[in-house]
């Protein structure tokens, strides 16, 4: 029985090894050999050295920051008021759900008019009297960066909802009913019940929305264009524009380990049980 | 509480729906109402101006068809490698199973660069580069993770009992296969497809790194906006849009469902 079940496993298996773990195996050999040159860290010291790795560095942490806070503040409201029951439910849970279809690319497109210039977020500010002369909203590097941030809120926060709003549909109402019966207000019931139990549900979506932040690509580029570099496009410009398959592939490494070390640190301190569950 | 919650509802999914409504807009809008310091929300003449220009240009009719090839290709290599896969995982003692699926979720982590890098290297050197099957094979190291997950579920949620059930009536094990597990999971296999196949139409990252010259949809809206055309960006977003919110609506139940409930457990 196991020796059948493992064989409808090497499709898959082969797959996946040939041209995902090959290829992550090959990033990682060249970003530590040169031609000519065999087993060298020249790359990943050219890389530290330059002044838009930082800026990289410290823009995919800023976007992520801002991004999965607000998600999270978001999604996690919406997800609480759509579990309470409200009126117009089933249609506002299609409603919040539709950006979650809006392909990545299109989300950037339709940003681009909304905080353009002469984009429709200044014209309604203008109108509603909260600004006097149209905000560059792109311009500035850290205003730029919570413009981006906010786009990315846009697209994700319905996948936070979705994940958060599964954790709190498989809390057991007794609970509730036991915390009322006791006499706990709604707060305390928050903190003592759905917080806990949520707990789960948080962690997978900071890791899985956390993730995607991290290796963000298409909307800084789209949005604002290479004057804003993050890790990923960083990586990107390095083959793509310059022919640099080796530093390129150190970029990449970089991004890689960035990742692996956050979301170890953040099982380690969250504990791992939480996922294993 | 059933109603104090109403308008806050409402205000949030405007925010959701604003920027699409204004993509439409822009796509039917006579460029005064918008190449202007002070654009209008409401639509006050439309034309058809930016779809006839959209097709004029010539670049679209390719791109969409090479999405839509690569899309299909990917959605049935997807099912036809991850469904064997998910069966077996189904059938695995939880303690392999969940060792497996977690394993499948930590390639969700790699970033796509380091992924791309080298194949787009080794597919310059096959050829394979601009070709549907090229990146058809991309997107399918993408797609198959999270296909398996699905397809788990799905296998999990039909008794072993039935299978056996099928055999003791004298089914071979090729026929219980065919008659029994595949006709019960077909909801599931057509989900995993489905999702598969948007992932591959709005995939934008592997693609610039397999593509020179045949561009796919999403790379094609990218360069309308690096153009800086607002109207051929709206107008070409608009079209690759509306196939992916039809098919999303149609999921939403089922991707919640396999998702989020079924693969984790």
């Amino acid at each position: 029985m196991k020796a059948r079940a493992l064989l409808g496993l090497l499709p898959l298996a082969t797959y996946l090894s040939c041209l995902t773990v090959a290829p992550v195996a090959s990033t990682l050999a060249m970003s530590a050999t040169a031609p000519d040159v065999g087993i060298t860290l020249e790359h990943f010291r050219r890389i530290v050295t330059d002044y838009q790795f930082g800026e990289a560095v410290i823009n995919t942490l800023v976007i992520t920051g801002i991004g999965l806070t607000l998600e999270m503040l978001l999604g996690l409201g919406a997800a609480l008021a759509l579990a309470g029951r409200p009126v117009g439910r089933r249609i506002f849970s299609i409603l919040l759900l539709v950006p979650l279809g809006v392909p990545t690319i299109v989300s950037a497109a339709v940003m681009r008019t909304v905080f353009g210039t002469v984009g429709y977020l200044n014209e309604a500010l203008l109108r509603l009297g909260a600004i006097r002369s149209p905000v560059d909203w792109t311009g500035e590097r850290w205003l730029a960066l919570v413009t981006v941030a906010v786009a990315d809120a846009w697209k994700v926060t319905p996948l936070i909802l979705l994940i958060l709003l599964a954790g709190l549909q498989a809390i057991p109402g007794e609970l509730y009913e036991a915390a009322r019966t006791d006499g706990a207000s709604g707060w305390r019931q928050f903190f003592a019940i759905t917080l806990p139990l949520l707990k789960p549900a948080v962690t997978m979506a900071l890791i899985v929305c956390g993730v995607d932040a991290f290796r963000i690509f298409a909307l800084p580029l789209a949005l604002v264009g290479r004057g804003l570099p993050v890790l990923s496009t960083y990586a990107y410009v390095e083959y793509l524009e310059y022919g640099n398959p080796h530093t390129a592939a150190a970029r990449g490494v970089i991004l890689l380990g960035m990742i692996l070390v956050t979301v170890l640190a953040y099982l380690k301190l969250a504990g791992p049980e939480e996922v294993l569950r | 509480m059933r109603c104090a919650v109403v308008p806050i509802l409402a205000a949030l999914s405007c925010w959701a729906l604003a920027p699409l409504y204004l993509m439409l807009k822009v796509s039917f809008s006579p460029p005064a109402e918008v190449m202007t310091a002070h654009p209008t929300f409401l639509p006050h003449g439309l034309t058809w101006d930016h779809w006839h220009a959209l097709l004029a240009t010539g670049q679209v009719l390719a791109p969409l068809a090479k999405s839509l090839t690569t899309a299909t290709l990917v959605a049935m290599a997807a099912v036809l490698l991850a469904a064997p896969a998910a069966h077996s995982l189904a059938r695995l003692p939880a303690r392999w199973r969940y060792g497996i699926l977690l394993g499948l979720f930590a390639f969700r982590m790699l970033p796509e660069v380091s992924i791309a890098l080298p194949v787009a290297v080794v597919f310059l050197r096959w050829g394979l580069l601009d070709t549907v099957v090229g990146l058809a094979m991309g997107h399918l190291t993408l797609v198959l993770p999270v296909a398996a997950w699905i397809l788990t579920a799905t296998f999990l949620a039909i008794p072993r009992e039935v299978e056996e059930a099928a055999a003791l009536d004298g089914c071979s094990s090729w026929q219980t296969l065919w008659y029994v597990t595949i006709r019960l999971a077909r909801p599931g296999l057509v989900v995993a497809g489905l999702l598969a196949w948007v992932f591959s139409w709005e995939e934008f990252i592997l693609a610039s790194y397999l593509t020179l010259g045949a561009k796919t949809m999403p790379l094609q809206v990218y360069y309308y906006l690096y153009q800086g055309n607002w109207f051929l960006t709206a107008a070409a977003a608009t079209l690759m849009t509306v196939p992916v919110l039809l098919l999303t609506g149609m999921l939403q139940r089922h991707v919640q469902t396999a998702l989020l409930t079924g693969a984790v457990r």
